[in-house]
């Protein structure tokens, strides 16, 4: 059995949803690192400093593409109530899983400078969850019935 | 006038003297000129089966001879990227369509033996993920865009592999 592509997107359609996924992040972090101390805590600040990073980058290659960046939104719903350490980084881990999935969208796009620096990005993003969660995963950003 | 019979008859001198080849009578492919080449994708894909086949062949036996003290957290690992590994290969081969009489993958051979030392064949294998993820990623280019995402997310799969072999 195999799993259907996801849906091709227009690369500037692509960058977005990255944007998007990064701007989410960079409002996860402040939640998740708020509830971290110690090597935890440094994890958070420095990646959140990372997504920062990755959402000016994003922006210019919007820009230079003629396209309008979104905003990032006030406020973000979360996917469950943050209130430990151990709900911090599962936060984490998730906003990673998120980032991961929006930058494998780009992977799809017909531009190979643009599918090489979404991959690039994918292998950050899951290492990320995967420090965050314990553990890695067979396929990152994917979903699909499991083949046995 | 002649017959049909004698027409269909005559057919095979007719193009033989014209100089004509079985392939002019088809619009497609000889038929007789043997089986056509491997699309490009395919054998991007089948030398991604290799690799994979290759990386399940050194993990197997690493594992094989890990025995001892302190071998507990190194089989547990192993064992899970092993298994992941595995369904790898499986969504690769479930995307590999290959016509009858052509072998579009070599069989894999054992890289790393466990007896050249526990930690250096860690190394080896850690070594073996961050070339797997590089090779992936390099053929993205070429390729479909459901395809370069399953190479993709192997790829960050074995990155974060790497990861966790040298936090071992």
């Amino acid at each position: 059995m195999s799993f259907p592509a996801r849906e091709a997107l227009s690369a500037i359609d692509a960058l977005q949803r990255a944007l998007a996924a990064e701007n989410a992040a960079i409002f996860g972090y402040g939640v998740a690192g708020a509830r971290l101390s110690g090597n935890s805590r440094s994890a958070a600040v420095q990646y959140w400093t990372g997504h920062r990073q990755a959402r000016d980058t994003l922006t210019g290659m919007i820009t230079a593409k003629g396209g309008a960046p979104a905003a990032a939104a006030a406020y973000y719903r979360l996917p469950f109530a943050v209130n430990s350490a151990g709900a911090g980084m599962a936060l984490a881990a998730q906003l990673e899983d998120g980032v991961t999935a929006a930058y494998l969208d780009l992977v799809a796009v017909a531009d190979t400078r643009l599918r090489t620096f979404g991959a690039l990005a994918m292998q950050a993003a899951a290492g990320r969850a995967a420090y965050w969660r314990g553990s890695t995963e067979a396929f990152p950003g994917l979903k699909f019935p499991p083949v046995r | 006038m002649p017959t049909r019979r004698l027409l269909i008859a005559a057919l095979p001198l007719l193009f033989a003297t014209a100089g004509c080849s079985s392939a002019d009578l088809f619009a497609g492919p000889d038929p007789l000129g043997g089986p056509p080449s491997l699309a490009p994708e395919t054998v991007v894909l089948s030398s991604a089966i290799s690799a994979e086949e290759h990386l399940l062949a050194q993990y197997r036996s690493f594992l094989s001879g890990l025995s001892g003290r302190g071998a507990g957290r190194t089989t547990t690992l192993l064992t899970s990227l092993l298994s992941q590994h595995e369904d790898h290969l499986t969504q690769l081969k479930a995307r590999l369509v290959v016509p009858p009489g052509y072998h579009a993958s070599a069989s894999a051979s054992p890289g790393a033996s466990a007896s050249a030392g526990a930690a250096s064949s860690v190394a080896r294998l850690r070594a073996a993920e961050q070339a797997s993820a590089a090779t992936l990623t390099r053929q993205l280019t070429g390729v479909s865009p459901a395809l370069a995402q399953l190479f993709a997310s192997i790829a960050a799969s074995d990155v974060t592999h790497a990861a966790a072999l040298a936090a071992l």
